[in-house]
């Protein structure tokens, strides 16, 4: 400090020379020191602000900053403590007025949180990042800006390091540096816990590289409130050794680590932090796959599994480096297996075939059956991702199951479920007939009339429509809507039906299928457990729980209104005629009815607790028939209820509850739906069954095609769509779902809701499904990893489209010689089959020299060989070919060219260019009119197949192509067992060169396809121009090794099928890559491609004998 | 040559093709009726159906009851004669092979000291002395059999004897019957047309559940409880044809598995032992199929 001033008023003299807003600031703040100070230290205060004035041009406004915080700040420091604050602003100053300013600024925010030597080390930390430049006195100032937070959040010796750590960044690039004190100042305040690991990190990475520091920084902020807190440390120390390690940024790694975790309970996070830490010192490249697959395998397996499934892995990247990453990125059938073994949790595509089979059975129709999930998606109506349900063709299951502690008990709730969603099918739910009798009831539907009733506001839209939509809708009503609309309260009416509907199904299963017996009692009882005792309940609620508890075998400590507990006995009696043997849907029907008639009788008002009883089903002796008078009751009454118009109710109601009649009268709600028995829509699924069948051709003279302003009319008051009517808004969109559902066309301006079949198509991704039809999965082997990608490559099939018939023609005629020397070959085969054997035991006739020469031992008195006879060769030809042709890109190539011996290899290996390349070569061949390697494959199979019709040979002819595992193209030109038609022989002519070339899917198909056919000989020929090339073929560098060896393990395959594979190419650069995939299998490479029309008639024949 | 010396070659008698009790047969439908009009019109018959309906069962049947109305075949010894003393009509089976041929069904030469004697097969012999000849799964007999089938099935009635150079007029109480399978015949093993309009086609199926379960409870021996399940189980079965299975349980597998229940197997590994496995090699279908086992038998 330079001189004090003896007084104030020269003090306020001095300050006169600078701008007002000192002085300003002075004044303020001697009035508030003034009375509290010694006129020394007054003068000592004041003195401080004018030396800091007078330092540069622009301090006047440090000395202003400097006045206005010292009244707050004196409140905390001594006077003596305040000047050397005081002075080290000074010192600042003296060297950046900015960065005293700031340092002034924070002023108490920063002095109350510092020790006196804190302080003055703390104003060293600011100066020392202060170089003299403008950047660095921005750095310095954000740093003391900064510093409350930071000594909030961190201790002041990490506050040092900090500081450390951006004076070496600093030198490199203060930008940089600057970015990194923000981002700290911002991050670390947010998660206090871990400031010192993350410092430590930070310490490495900068150590390592100095750039990475602010991406570091960034990436812990962006991550670390993913990761749950108590774990933070240790993700962080994760991170540091991924800095020491070299291998990968921290920040990319922060990213996938911290996604990873997100998606894992906290509960589960250690153990994938522990697996990674194990990954990252054995093999880190592996850690950002390992981040992918680890949250599914954890999310599956408990902890000790999952460790299990992890050791398993851990061993085999030591045996089998290749094999060990597969595993952990979950691209082999080792580790999913291992998985699927290991866990507890049932997966529905894994057991869908089974249970698809189980269900047809059951059923005795093509049930199919599919996840939730998608029904959901369709939107007509079911809205629950996870229930089960079905809509009269497909059973819809969760897409998981992990309820049990064991993998068995898992699948034999799917098992349970099933049977009862497909007791609707077996039992005949949706078969219901209005005037179809019921076993044990006295039926009262003849005697009542169901009355239609619209809802006011779409018939009044269009009332010129209204007379002829009538007329459609008696056409169109189901069964099942002529029922319910008996029923004032719709909704009552299909609850009662839905409960003892699926208690009779329930009843029945359990009755006719003794080994299931138990476990589905398991399950029942384990829904009972679940459902909660729901409170304020009211009346008509009360007692259709205790119907639906009955119905899933609850006797004791039934829950009922205690004032009716007469009517629940009635109702448990009218429950147990449905539940008789033998019972049908229309006895669920005529049950509904007499319930519904109990409960109109009673007002939904709630039951308090006292009011409440508890109820014992003692299953007392019911006569076997119901008696008039018990019918009679029910009648009247329902005609009763059946007078009130709905409307009218609600108004009534809405009057009562004015009037204060019933004040405790309540609209009523659903029970919540059984787990296992999901949600069950009876008019619904007549009414898709109806659409479905106006689809079949039969059908549609019969019944008069709907529209969908009619349809939509119709599910006006269907209550069954309520649950969906929220998301779906428009029942207009909705009417078109259903119709599109049931194969109907529908007006082609309306969207439809929810998603088409989906494909993924990432290269890298995971398995696939076929879900299409007409779409097949295979594995693919992966040699390094000696095992299989489960699941990875996707075939379509699909038929080729006809073409002229002059190729055919043409064909013929242009072969004319050769295909009669081929048929001629052929005709000898026939006969081959028929030669005789001689010396046979038993045959048709003497073999004549054999009996001589018996005669003659015989005479000689040697014992006569008893092989006298000769019967027919009993080898009858029984062969079945299947003839796959190469239809990819490269066969475009003109055959000039290719005789030229270049070496497809030498393409370019990326697709797009590669595609490229081909097209401008087989631009030049068309120029020059010469033949394209197809062109001759097309001609020599017409040939063939022009002989085969000589013999009784079973033979497919196939081509194959395709982009990508997800799209393997397999193309059917003749199946295996289509006649050789005039439409077969059009075919031929739209073979075309198309995309790349995946042999092994393609061979895998034509091995099943050839698995399906029963012969005695089966020929697998493959007849290509060269190697398999795709996209996306595994791990660049190795595409064309992996290729060739999934494509030989695919032959091998066949091989173990009593497939006969051969590979034929016209490739002659070929001979390598043959080698090894065919070793020991047989192949010939065709020097001269014009000898292909010649050669496979002639291997053929080789083959098949 | 021609003269058979039954004395030292061993030579089964026709009586032994006789059935002397009645076999068990549950009619399906009017099938008995229509055989017997067929026996007594000469009309030959067609049992068409999958494997183990009963087709076997119910010529054995048929033979049987003809012999009540019929005289060709006499009765010899007290021993032929069952409770009703009557026997049945003689009834020669033969399964056709893809190896038979037609010496097979005619008969051949055999080597004796002194030359060669001739030897009837079993379509000479029905044709020869009466009775019904069946020849079980026809198609999968060669083509060349049909040239026999032809002449004896219009009303011709002739066995043409290729090797003896002689054609024998048939019996009058000879009678063709063919069974077939349509299930799994593939194009190539078809029956054609000209042999199979020469027929008339009885079809069999599998019987009702009622009809089966007491089929099977009686040839088994189960309780009717058990037989029930088993039929059952048959249908469910059935209904995987063409859905993963090539074919549906025959009541013959039910009836093992019944055998094997009532001999103390439990009903789950003796279905699986006679059903599951028997019927397919595929493990998935195997695996749906004792799905529905398990949700059936405890
Ligand atoms: N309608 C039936 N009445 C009595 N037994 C039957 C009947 N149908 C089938 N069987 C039983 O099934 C078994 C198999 O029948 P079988 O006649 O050999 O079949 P197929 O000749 O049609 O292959 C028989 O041994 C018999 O026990
Ligand atoms: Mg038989």
């Amino acid at each position: 400090m330079g001189v004090v001033f003896p007084s104030i008023p020269a003090i306020e003299q001095e300050l006169q020379r600078f701008p007002a807003a000192v002085t300003e600031e002075f004044q303020r703040a001697r009035q508030r020191l003034e009375p509290g100070m010694t006129t020394d230290d007054l003068l000592a205060w004041g003195s401080m602000g004018v030396s800091l004035a007078q330092q540069t041009i622009r301090s006047w406004e440090v000395a202003a900053e400097y006045y206005r915080v010292s009244s707050s700040v004196l409140d905390d420091l001594p006077m003596d403590r305040f000047l050397s604050w005081a002075q080290h602003g000074e010192t600042l100053c003296n060297q950046s007025p900015p960065v005293a300013l700031a340092y002034f600024r924070v002023g108490r925010d920063a002095t109350s949180m510092l020790t006196t030597e804190q302080l003055g080390a703390w104003a060293q930390m600011g100066l020392g990042l202060y170089k003299g430049t403008w950047k660095s006195s921005i750095m310095a100032a954000r740093f003391f800006e900064t510093s409350p937070a930071m000594l909030q959040a961190l201790s002041f010796a990490q506050v040092g390091r900090l500081v450390g750590l951006l004076d070496t960044v600093t030198q490199q690039s203060s930008d940089l540096a600057l970015d990194c004190l923000s981002l700290a100042a911002e991050t670390l305040p947010r998660v206090p816990e871990s400031s010192e690991a993350l410092l430590n990190l930070l310490a490495a990475v900068s150590a390592k590289s100095w750039r990475d520091t602010k991406g570091s920084l960034e990436g812990a902020s962006k991550a670390l409130p993913k990761v749950s807190r108590e774990h933070r440390a240790r993700f962080l120390s994760l991170a540091e050794k991924v800095a020491a390690s070299d291998h990968g940024s921290v920040a990319a790694f922060m990213q996938e680590a911290s996604q990873a975790l997100s998606q894992i309970p906290p509960e589960a996070q250690p153990a994938l932090l522990s697996m990674s830490e194990v990954i990252l010192a054995k093999r880190p490249t592996l850690l950002t796959d390992f981040f992918r697959s680890g949250p599914m395998v954890l999310s599956r397996l408990r902890d000790g599994q999952a460790e299990t499934w992890f050791v398993e892995g851990l061993k085999l990247l030591e045996e089998n480096p290749d094999a060990g990453v597969a595993f952990f990125k979950l691209e082999s059938s080792r580790s999913e297996e291992l998985m699927e073994s290991l866990s507890s949790t049932v997966e529905l595509p894994r057991i869908k075939d089974l249970l698809r089979m189980y269900c047809r059975a059951l059923a005795g129709t093509t049930v199919e059956i599919a996840s939730s999930k998608d029904l959901a998606q369709k939107g007509i109506g079911w809205v629950d991702e996870t229930e089960p349900t079905t809509e009269g063709k497909t059973v819809f299951l969760p897409p998981i199951v992990d309820r049990h502690q064991q993998k068995d008990e898992n699948f034999e709730w799917y098992k349970v479920v099933s049977t009862h969603q497909v007791a609707h099918l077996e039992f005949e739910s949706f078969g219901f007939l209005y005037d179809e009798p019921s076993v044990s009831f006295r039926d009262l539907r003849p005697k009542l009339t169901p009355k239609r009733r619209k809802k006011m506001g779409l018939a009044a839209n269009q009332p010129q429509e209204a007379a002829q939509d009538g007329q459609a809708e008696q056409e169109w009503l189901t069964d099942a809507q002529k029922f319910f609309d008996l029923f004032p309260e719709r909704r009552i009416a299909l609850d009662i039906f839905t409960v003892l509907e699926d208690g009779r199904l329930d009843t029945r299963v359990k009755r006719e299928y003794a080994g299931l017996r138990k476990a589905y009692g398991r399950v029942q009882q384990d829904t009972i457990a679940l459902r909660p005792l729901e409170e304020g309940q009211a009346a008509q609620e009360m007692l259709i729980e205790f119907l639906l508890r009955l119905s899933l075998g609850q006797r004791m400590k039934l829950i009922i209104p205690a004032k009716y507990e007469a009517e629940a006995r009635k109702m448990a009696r009218v429950a147990r005629r449905v539940f008789k043997m033998g019972t049908q849907v229309e006895d669920t029907a005529e049950g509904t009815l007499r319930v519904y008639a109990i409960l109109a009788q009673i007002p939904n008002e709630r039951v308090p607790q006292d009011e409440q009883a508890e109820y014992d089903d003692n299953a007392e002796q019911d006569s076997d028939q119901e008696s008039e008078g018990e019918s009679q009751e029910f009648l009247e009454q329902l005609m009763a209820s059946q007078d009130q118009e709905p409307g009218e109710e609600q108004e009534k109601e809405q009057q009562e509850s004015q009037e204060g009649q019933s004040p405790d009268q309540q609209p009523y709600s659903s029970p919540k739906d059984v787990d296992y028995r999901g949600s069950f829509k009876p008019e619904l699924v007549q009414l898709l069954n109806k659409l479905r069948e106006g689809q079949q051709p039969q059908g549609e003279q019969q019944t008069q095609q709907i529209d969908r302003t009619q349809l939509q009319e119709m599910l006006q008051n269907n209550v069954e769509l309520e649950a969906a009517k929220g998301d779906i808004k428009s029942s207009a969109l909705f009417a078109n779902n259903l119709m599109r559902e049931a194969g109907m066309s529908q007006s082609p301006n309306m969207p439809a809701m929810g998603q088409g079949p989906f494909v993924h198509t990432d290269d890298e991704g995971g398995p696939l499904e076929a879900r299409e039809p007409n779409t097949f999965v295979y594995d693919e082997w992966d040699f390094r990893a000696g095992d299989y990608k489960p699941r990875w490559c996707l075939v379509r099939e699909k038929v080729v489209p006809e073409g002229e018939s002059t190729f055919w023609r043409q064909t013929i005629a242009a072969y004319g010689p050769l295909l009669g020397q081929i048929r001629r070959q052929f005709e000898m085969m026939v006969p081959e089959s028929f030669r005789r054997m001689k010396r046979q035991p038993d045959g048709d006739d003497f073999d004549l020299d054999a009996t001589l020469e018996a005669m003659i031992d015989k005479r000689s008195g040697v014992t006569p060989s008893d092989k006298v006879y000769w019967r027919r060769n009993k080898i009858q030809r029984d062969v079945a070919v299947a003839l796959l042709l190469d239809m990819s890109a490269s066969t475009a190539e003109a055959i000039d060219e290719s005789t030229r011996g270049q070496d497809d290899w030498d393409g370019p290996n990326d697709p797009a260019e590669y595609m490229a390349w081909l097209r401008a070569r087989r631009g030049e061949g068309a120029r020059r009119q010469h033949k394209r390697i197809i062109d001759i494959e097309k001609e020599s199979t017409v040939l063939l197949m022009q002989a085969l019709s000589l013999l009784d040979d079973k033979f497919g002819i196939y081509g194959f192509s395709g982009y990508g595992r997800e799209n393997v193209e397999f193309s059917v030109i003749k199946d295996m067992n289509e006649p050789l038609t005039e439409t077969v022989r059009r075919r031929m002519d739209r073979i075309t060169p198309m995309h790349a070339t995946r042999m092994g899917p393609a061979i895998r198909h034509a091995t099943r396809k050839l698995e399906l056919t029963d012969a005695k000989t089966k020929v697998l020929l493959l007849l290509s121009d060269g190697r398999p090339q795709d996209r996306g073929y595994s791990r660049e560098g190795v595409e064309k090794e992996y290729a060739v060896h999934d494509t030989k393990r695919a032959l091998t395959e066949a091989r173990s099928k009593a497939i006969t594979p051969f590979c034929l190419t016209v490739d002659k650069a070929g001979h390598d890559y043959l080698k090894t995939m065919c070793q020991d299998m047989g192949y010939e490479v065709l020097a001269d491609i014009w000898t292909l029309p010649e050669r496979l008639p002639y291997l053929y024949r080789r083959l098949t004998v | 040559m021609s003269t058979v010396k039954t004395a030292d070659v061993k030579e089964i008698r026709l009586e032994e093709y006789v059935i002397r009790t009645e076999p068990y047969y549950l009619p399906q439908g009017d099938e008995i009726s229509l055989f017997e009009v067929a026996y007594h019109e000469k009309l030959p018959v067609l049992l068409k159906g999958p494997t183990g309906v009963g087709k076997t069962r119910f010529v054995e049947y048929m033979s049987w009851r003809l012999g009540k109305t019929l005289t060709t075949a006499k009765p010899k010894e007290k021993a032929d004669r069952d409770n009703d003393g009557h026997v049945g009509i003689p009834l020669l089976t033969v399964a056709c092979h893809e190896d038979m041929t037609a010496s097979d069904l005619v008969g051949r030469y055999l080597i004796e000291e002194e030359g060669t004697r001739w030897i009837d097969g079993p379509l000479t012999r029905a044709v020869r002395y009466g009775g019904i000849c069946y020849l079980d799964e026809v198609v999968e007999a060669r083509k060349d059999t049909t040239v026999l089938i032809h002449p004896l099935t219009d009303h011709r009635r002739i066995l043409a004897m290729e090797k003896r150079g002689t054609i024998m007029e048939a019996h009058e109480g000879f009678l063709m019957v063919i069974s077939y399978n349509p299930g799994y015949q593939t194009a190539l093993k078809d029956l054609k047309q000209s042999t199979r309009q020469r027929f008339i086609a009885l079809e069999f199926d599998f019987p009702p559940k009622e009809i089966e379960a007491k089929v099977v409870a009686h040839e088994s021996g189960v309780d009717s409880e058990t037989a029930w399940q088993l039929a059952k189980l048959g249908e469910k079965v059935r209904n995987l044809r063409e859905h993963g299975l090539q074919e549906g349980a025959s009541t013959r597998l039910l009836i093992y598995a019944g055998k094997l229940i009532l001999r103390g197997v439990s009903p789950r590994r003796a279905c699986k032992v006679a059903i599951v496995d028997a019927l397919t090699d595929d493990a998935q279908a195997q695996r749906s199929v004792q799905e529905v086992v398990t949700s059936i038998f405890e």
